[in-house]
């Protein structure tokens, strides 16, 4: 019994040590350091992410930062005008779409990533999918009783929520832009439009915060309900003892959060190491233990009702590469009704 | 006096006056070329420019939002500027010139407000009059319903909370003049038999109003260029003013500095105004000060039984002003998540978020980055003006060229000088934007007025035949500057320094646009956390923060005293 554990043991941890290259290992080492611009929440998952990795690999530090994606890009883009790189990764799509045209996305096609459906890669290496965002309403348990629940996106037009829904203004595909596709998509092109005038009747509340800020909102009671915000953040709070639920209005919203390396970045070996840690079997179920969805279908999530399968219910796909080709024209659409 | 040696003397003085104009002109002048030259000129993705076009003035003048931002611009810091005179003039005077109780609480709000980031105090009331603070708790409770009393995010709730940011400046800048007004004259109302209220109105006003109106466009100004306040409470309620369209147009992807820039030179030009003004006023200020000062403290008014009445809204203004805010506070920092006041959450609160700040990494670096960066703006400023300002005040060889260069930056609102000196440093080939090198350059352009004026009043304050001497006794200009003047001048550089330390560590516009992952500061962290979803670290950081600010305001306090200079140099 004793033998057969040490054995197990022994084998996890040679299958553990082999799946990078150790050549890759070393030259990481030898730069020290990994610097990531996250979109991600810090004390939620960048944090036990980070740990995870430096407990891996001792010696090599990683920093971060997390804005949103457009401030993100943003730094990147003036980093590189001043030809004064500081980050080495990236994660978003939304950061993701205006560097891959400024030309500063590096190609890099993770070994851990060989695995994952198509669907999570780019074909020419500048992005893989980390983890994944189910987007919907949340709503404060103590305010809105069960009967008066939105059961379906056309009850948010209920005279009863005007001004009461609050949103994120972050103009991302997570955010107000990949609300207006999800509309239209769904709908269609004319009721869609239809629901989205009638929407913005609704006067909702514009919170120049993350989706994180507007659930938090929501738990105070400052709006009974947000839209535009991750069922997964609603459960990490509801475990906390918050008074806060998501609707499982259908199709939900599903996006992928994409992660890149940097072109010409300082340390790129000690990024590409780290890209392929977050991919990992390990880096995966970092995610699931912090109840984040990972991306790699083999990994559970750990409140498994937050993912469609088992959770039963229906989510409508915005790949990253409809994100890549449209975010600009779901902004636009956005601005001509909502502002 | 040999003539030599006057050539020699005057010839040291020019050099040194030379120097230091350099330097002025380098740091000054870019930021506001490049404002201009960005606001007629089209540029592509990298930042080159492209060619020359009218069209971003064109879009402000056309625009409905821009207008509407101009006037709400306005009409929020005039709103602010009468609410802060009102409550901070109305506690300066029953301080200084009443025998009301509870001074000392006036005292203790102004020195820790000094210390405590705006942005702090902004989401703590924000919290407060926001739709689960006790406010509206109280009234939703009295009156059974779900209705708010109040709405926070609104152009109300934005000049309510501006107007208590700037009261406590205003009663420490009210109370020095109210300090140093005539007593005589109040005297005599009283013994012709005037009411307190008579002599208030009929003397004490009249006397103080020139110091006042210049205060008042002083905080005018402040507040047009206001930006912790617009972006965390108006723009949730869709309320644009100047400085949120600036910094809007600037963060969106591609950033529209044309647009951003065509703002900024509005708004400087706006400023560039009211400062002409404001500098006319505070002159007349000066001559009634010289008029009327006097070498003893006027005996204060006595209120009657209206003393405890003057003592309840002393005790009240303490209350708005520092305790409820902190109070505040700590109540995010104790909470796992944000909820209202109440006993059902006693049982959530924990150290958690103190636990954290103490121990996940990044905090020490941004306090000691936030100090440094500080302190060397700070230091580099007074050795600047220590010579500008002494050179400027003895109508030294091009004194009034040095003084016009060293308070240039007057005109710029924060966020502008931030969008300027972003696009400076962006487009010199030097390692500057991305380190802490660009956010300490920043402060230095931004707060060397002040620096400006606490050594041209400590200048003004020492009699040239002290220096005459010096040059008499054979000393050169260089001997006479490091023994006679460097030594008398060392209270007012000190006040100096420690005002500038201070001031850096709490403003955010300038620094928001400027700092990076890798060199942050305090207030840009402060707010970015609150954007980012970290209200509990937040406000546990900002409490620990507050503290240590405060025993350096505390000492800013004391050498102010001491070094007979009040906070302005006034």
């Amino acid at each position: 019994m004793r033998f057969l554990l040490v054995l197990a043991l022994l084998l996890s941890v040679s299958a553990r040590a082999a799946s990078p290259d150790p050549a890759l290992v070393d030259a990481a080492r030898k730069e020290g350091s990994v610097v990531w611009y996250s979109t991600l929440i810090v004390n939620q998952i960048v944090r036990p992410m980070v740990d995870a990795f430096q407990a891996k690999y001792p010696g090599i530090e990683v920093k971060y930062s997390r804005a949103s994606g457009s401030d993100t890009a943003l730094k990147i883009i003036n980093e590189a005008r001043a030809r004064r790189g500081a980050a080495d990764i990236f994660d978003g799509s939304s950061t993701l779409v205006p560097l891959i045209e400024a030309g500063l996305v590096a190609s890099y096609k993770p070994r851990e990533a060989e695995d994952y459906p198509a669907v999570m890669r780019d074909k020419d290496g500048l992005w893989t999918v980390p983890n994944l965002f189910f987007l919907t309403v949340g709503y404060n348990t103590n305010l809105v009783k069960p009967e008066d629940r939105p059961k379906t996106w056309e009850d948010l037009l209920d005279p009863r929520w005007k001004g009461q829904i609050a949103w994120t203004n972050d103009m991302s595909s997570g955010g107000p832009p990949g609300f207006v596709n999800h509309i239209l998509s769904v709908m269609g092109e004319e009721k869609g439009r239809d629901y989205l005038r009638r929407f913005a009747a609704q006067q909702p509340v514009t919170i120049p915060a993350a989706q994180r800020v507007v659930l938090d909102k929501v738990i105070s009671g400052e709006y009974p309900l947000g839209l535009m915000i991750f069922n997964y953040h609603a459960a990490i709070s509801a475990e906390q003892g918050a008074p806060v639920g998501w609707l499982k209005l259908e199709p939900l919203i599903q996006t992928m959060n994409t992660m890149s390396i940097v072109k010409d970045s300082p340390h790129p070996n000690a990024a590409r190491l780290f890209v392929e840690f977050v991919l990992s079997d390990e880096g995966q179920k970092v995610m699931a233990a912090n109840n984040y969805m990972p991306a790699k279908p083999t990994i559970q999530a750990r409140i498994p009702e937050l993912k469609p399968e088992a959770g039963h219910f229906t989510v409508k796909i915005m790949t990253t590469d409809d994100v890549r080709a449209h975010l600009a024209q779901w902004t636009a659409t956005f601005h001509e009704f909502f502002r | 006096m040999s003539g030599a040696l006057t050539w020699v003397r005057q010839d040291m003085r020019r050099v040194i006056a030379a120097l230091v104009g350099i330097v002025l002109a380098v740091l000054m002048l870019p930021p506001l070329w490049i404002l201009l030259q960005d606001s007629v000129t089209t540029t592509n993705a990298i930042g080159d420019v492209t060619g020359f076009t009218a069209g971003h003035f064109a879009k402000l003048f056309t625009d409905k939002d821009a207008l509407r931002s101009i006037w709400n611009s306005l009409v929020f810091a005039g709103g602010s500027t009468v609410l802060s005179l009102v409550a901070g003039g109305v506690l300066a005077w029953l301080v200084e010139r009443t025998n009301a109780p509870f001074k000392i609480l006036a005292y203790l709000a102004t020195i820790v407000s000094l210390g405590t980031p705006y942005i702090l105090h902004v989401i703590a009331w924000l919290f407060l009059l926001g739709k689960v603070g006790p406010l509206n708790d109280i009234y939703r409770s009295v009156t059974g319903g779900t209705d708010s009393l109040f709405n926070v995010n609104s152009m109300a709730g934005m000049i309510l909370i501006e107007g208590f940011l700037w009261s406590p400046l205003v009663f420490l800048l009210l109370g020095s003049t109210f300090r140093a007004a005539n007593a005589d004259m109040e005297e005599a109302a009283r013994m012709s038999g005037a009411t307190v209220l008579q002599t208030l109105r009929r003397v004490s006003l009249p006397l103080a109003m020139p110091a006042i109106l210049a205060l008042a466009l002083f905080v005018f100004i402040r507040a047009i260029g206001g930006f912790e306040v617009p972006a965390l409470v108006g723009m949730p309620g869709r309320i644009y003013v100047l400085t949120t369209d600036v910094y809007e147009a600037t963060i969106v992807v591609p950033p529209d500095l044309g647009y951003a820039a065509a703002f900024s030179v509005v708004m400087v030009l706006i400023v560039a105004v009211l400062l002409y003004f404001y500098s006319r006023l505070s002159k007349n200020a000066e001559k009634y000060h010289s008029v009327t000062g006097k070498g003893f403290r006027p005996r204060p008014f006595d209120l009657g039984k209206g003393r405890w009445i003057a003592g309840a809204m002393i005790v009240a203004n303490f209350c708005v002003v520092l305790l409820l805010p902190m109070i505040t506070l700590l109540w995010m920092a104790l909470l796992p998540f944000l909820r209202s006041f109440s006993l059902a959450a006693l049982p959530m609160l924990s150290l958690k978020n103190f636990r954290t700040v103490f121990t996940a990494p990044g905090y020490v670096e941004l306090a000691t980055n936030s100090l440094l960066v500080a302190a060397a703006a700070a230091t580099f400023i007074m050795a600047i003006t220590a010579l500008a300002g002494w050179i400027a005040a003895r109508r030294g060889p091009g004194g009034w060229l040095l003084d016009q260069l060293a308070t240039l930056s007057l005109v710029f609102p924060g966020i502008c000088l931030g969008v300027a000196v972003m696009e400076v440093y962006l487009r010199v080939p030097l390692p500057i934007y991305g380190s802490l090198w660009i956010i300490a350059i920043a402060y230095v352009i931004r707060f060397m007025p002040y620096g400006m004026r606490y050594v041209y009043s400590g200048v003004l304050q020492l009699h040239h035949e002290l220096e005459e001497a010096a040059g008499v006794a054979g000393a050169s200009s260089l001997t006479t500057l490091r023994r006679i003047v460097a030594p008398l001048l060392s209270p007012a550089i000190v006040a100096g320094w420690l005002f500038i330390f201070l001031v850096a560590n709490k403003e955010l516009a300038i620094a928001v646009l400027l700092a990076s992952p890798g060199s942050q500061v305090i207030a840009v962290s402060i707010f970015d956390q609150w954007v980012n979803g970290q209200g509990g670290e937040l406000a546990a950081f900002g409490l620990i923060w507050t503290v240590l600010m405060t025993a350096i305001a505390c000492l800013f306090f004391v050498q102010g005293r001491r070094g007979g200079t009040d906070v302005f140099g006034n």
